[in-house]
């Protein structure tokens, strides 16, 4: 208490709280008040819209409409053609023995169940409405499996993969190797074709012993397809020509060729031509080519299974009914492939029938008999020694003759008849004959056919070659077929080579070699082809140190060349022999001035 | 040429209607009675925008795919068919204006009927029908009894989203 006494006194201020007030007068206040007027709408007017834009939609449309199925089509029409196709068919093909080849076995691959193999426009087709046409198609496996499409045997995979092929095609080449079953394919794409509706006038050709095979090919793919045989005189065939409603004919070339005037006429045109052997118009220049060429169609399907027998020229020529166009004058040959890619077809037994008994092709060098010998150097001794002495004035033809002599006697000898292949084929056809199986035997001559139909009598020999008339050829191949004592074949390239399913069979002997592998390869697919159940054993006889070994040695590489051209897509070689080589048969000291083509 | 009587001059319609990022596109497909085709027609592509979807609703698609796409598309197709198959739900309101039945397929087939040795058993399809109409699925099912019992009902779609592709490709409906 005594600190507080000591603090100092506190500081006083004096604050002014008087507040001052102006007035002022406000801006405005002098002016004379205004009484402003403003229209104002009334509800009896309608009110403000603002629009959102269109709100009905829109939506247009485009269809297509397609070739109306024939079963579509009303009954009367229907009937007509179908009645007439088959009256004629009963008609024309009333006597034929189509028993050719036994049924074809189910096969055991499977049916393609789990893939829907659907049909794809080409790369050429460019309208919207035919790509759609295909494009909407069912699955092929859907059309095979309905019932109205009743089918004897199941398809194998790769042939579905054909019929796929085919269909869409207005241009195509089916390639398969022999034996593949080109001819079952086209059937069952054409019968397509036909239940599609986009088929409804088709023309088989096919050489003339083939005839009654592709009947028969017919009534087991497609027998609710009419069909004709052209036949008979002139007046029958203009009939069946011009006349005659049935979807389908079927005809050998040469008829063909003869009846070139008639298929002049505007009226006869067709929707589907197929060439089968297709390689008899490789000639570009042969009538038959040119017949088949002028032929009105709007599909042009050709099948071989040697699309180049010689040279490049042969594909070229083939896509001249194929496709003309489509290989502009002198395309080199290395650019074939990338033009034709898309129309061929080809495939392999090894490509696709791994299940087909093994081929098994062994050459049989034998030694000349001694009598054969003397003669075989005689002949060429002498040959060769004419040969140059022609000097330039020989030619191709010159040494070919002398070829023909030597390999005449590589078979027989023309003094005493001795044969070192009818030794031998003696001897395996005891074996065969003894195992109950039966062989072919193939020459390119009918003389030693002939003669080695007296040879081999204990094995109930059988020809099939040219100067067998026609109309017994098919009792020849059903005899050989269903006579158990009849072993052996006797077979002309040129007669048994091409189309005739004998896979009954198990042995094939080449007596003497052709000059082409494509014609040996044909003639050895008659027995290996589907439906073979064993094994097939070729015997190809070649007679050492002659003519025959050198031209097998050649065709061999040639062989060679041609797998080369249709699986690499390599250049297409020349398969038969070529001037050059045919002269380097022999070692002759001249060549012609100007070799002959 | 056939084996096995069927009706004629009708066939079967398949209709299908896809949702893609330009709308809504039909196609709708006539097949005989063998599945083969007799005609096919597409519709352009019809895109709602906000206000559509605002204003129909929950009935959007059911009228576009109904109303708009499936009604035009038939009407303007020629080929009489007896009865029409989708696998889309929105399009049995189509019923409502025709005199034909309409039914649904599950559209992903995982119900589709198992390949059977009984026959009659494979054409038992899991079909729908619109709720007015309950005896469309009886009177559909008749009627596949007497066709051919290979038939796959579903498999016409997959042709059908391909040619419309294949159509799209080439520029068709975008040509006018």
């Amino acid at each position: 208490m005594s600190q507080d006494k000591h603090l100092p006194a506190p500081d006083v201020a004096e604050l002014d709280l008087t507040l001052s007030v102006e007035a002022y007068l406000p801006q405005r206040w002098d002016r004379a008040t205004q009484v402003g007027i403003r229209p104002t709408r009334l509800l009896t007017e309608r009110p403000w819209v603002r629009s959102l834009g269109r709100l009905d939609m829109h939506v247009k449309t485009e269809g297509w409409r397609f070739p109306t199925p024939p079963s579509d089509e009303p009954a009367s029409r229907q009937g007509d053609s179908g009645q007439q196709g088959q009256e004629t068919r009963a008609e024309r093909c009333e006597g034929e023995s189509c028993g050719l080849s036994p049924p074809l076995p189910l096969s055991p691959s499977p049916y393609l169940s789990a893939v829907n193999l659907r049909l794809r426009p080409t790369k050429d087709t460019v309208v919207l409405k035919e790509r759609l046409l295909y494009l909407l198609q069912p699955p092929l496996e859907s059309c095979l499996a309905s019932k109205q499409v009743r089918l004897p045997l199941r398809p194998y995979p790769y042939q579905m993969e054909g019929i796929a092929f085919l269909m869409p095609r207005h241009a195509a080449l089916l390639a398969d190797e022999m034996g593949l079953g080109k001819t079952a394919q086209a059937v069952l794409a054409l019968r397509l074709l036909f239940h599609a509706g986009l088929v409804r006038r088709s023309l088989i050709v096919c050489p003339k012993p083939l005839v009654s095979n592709w009947a028969r090919e017919l009534r087991l793919w497609a027998d609710d397809l009419p069909f004709e045989v052209v036949g008979g005189d002139a007046q029958e065939r203009s009939s069946c020509w011009l006349v005659s409603n049935c979807p389908l004919k079927l005809v050998n070339y040469e008829l063909l060729t003869r009846d070139a005037a008639l298929l002049a006429d505007e009226r006869i045109a067709f929707d589907v031509v197929i060439l089968d052997e297709a390689q008899r118009i490789k000639n570009r220049d042969a009538k038959t080519a040119q017949v088949v060429r002028g032929i009105r169609r709007e599909r042009s399907w050709a099948l071989t299974g040697t699309p180049i027998e010689n040279k490049p020229e042969d594909l070229v020529n083939l896509f001249a009914f194929v496709d003309p166009g489509r290989i502009p004058p002198d395309t080199p040959a290395k650019r074939l492939p990338h033009l034709t890619g898309d129309c061929i077809l080809r495939r392999t037994k090894d490509d696709v029938l791994t299940d087909l008994p093994a081929k098994t092709i062994r050459d049989a060098y034998l030694e000349l008999t001694p009598a054969q010998r003397q003669s075989y150097a005689l002949a060429e001794n002498e040959g060769v020694v004419h040969l140059n002495s022609l000097g330039e004035t020989i030619t191709i033809q010159h040494v070919f003759e002398l070829v023909m002599r030597l390999k005449q006697i590589c078979n027989f000898d023309p003094l005493t008849g001795h044969s070192a292949k009818l030794e031998r084929l003696l001897a395996d056809l005891t074996e065969i004959a003894e195992s109950g199986r039966k062989a072919l035997v193939f020459s390119q001559w009918v003389q030693p056919l002939e003669i080695l139909a007296g040879a081999l009598e204990p094995f109930g020999p059988l020809q099939f070659h040219g100067r067998i008339p026609d109309r017994e050829r098919q009792t020849v191949l059903e005899r050989f077929r269903s006579d158990s004592s009849k072993h052996v074949l006797l077979m002309s390239y040129g007669a048994g080579s091409v189309g005739l399913n004998l896979q009954f069979t198990n042995y094939v002997f080449l007596f003497d070699r052709w000059w082409n592998p494509a014609v040996e390869d044909q003639a050895i697919n008659r027995a290996h082809r589907i439906g073979q159940r064993q094994p097939v054993f070729v015997t190809r006889f070649v007679t050492q140190e002659t003519i025959e070994g050198r031209i097998a040695e050649v065709l061999d590489r040639k062989r060679q060349l041609f797998n080369e051209l249709l699986e690499q897509n390599s250049p297409p070689p020349s398969l038969g022999l070529t001037e050059e080589e045919i002269f380097g048969l022999f070692d002759l000291q001249v060549r012609p001035k100007r070799c002959a083509a | 040429m056939t084996q096995t009587p069927a009706p004629r001059t009708q066939g079967l319609g398949f209709l299908t209607i896809l949702h893609e990022d330009n709308g809504y596109m039909g196609g709708y497909l006539v097949t005989n009675f063998w599945s083969r085709p007799v005609e096919f027609r597409l519709s352009t592509a019809v895109q709602p925008n906000r206000i559509h979807q605002i204003l129909y609703g929950g009935t959007l698609q059911s009228y576009i795919c109904a109303d708009l796409i499936g009604k035009t598309l038939i009407e303007k197709t020629t080929a009489a068919v007896q009865a029409i198959f989708t696998d889309c739900e929105s399009v049995l309101d189509l019923r409502l204006q025709l005199d034909v039945p309409v039914v649904c397929l599950p559209s992903d087939g995982s119900t589709a009927p198992a390949s059977s040795s009984d026959p009659a058993a494979s054409r038992k399809w899991p079909l729908r029908c619109h709720s007015r109409f309950p005896g469309d699925v009886a009177a559909v099912q008749a009627m596949l009894d007497g066709v051919d019992g290979s038939l796959d009902l579903a498999e016409p779609f997959v042709r059908i989203r391909e040619a419309m592709s294949e159509a799209r490709k080439l520029g068709a409906m975008s040509r006018n």
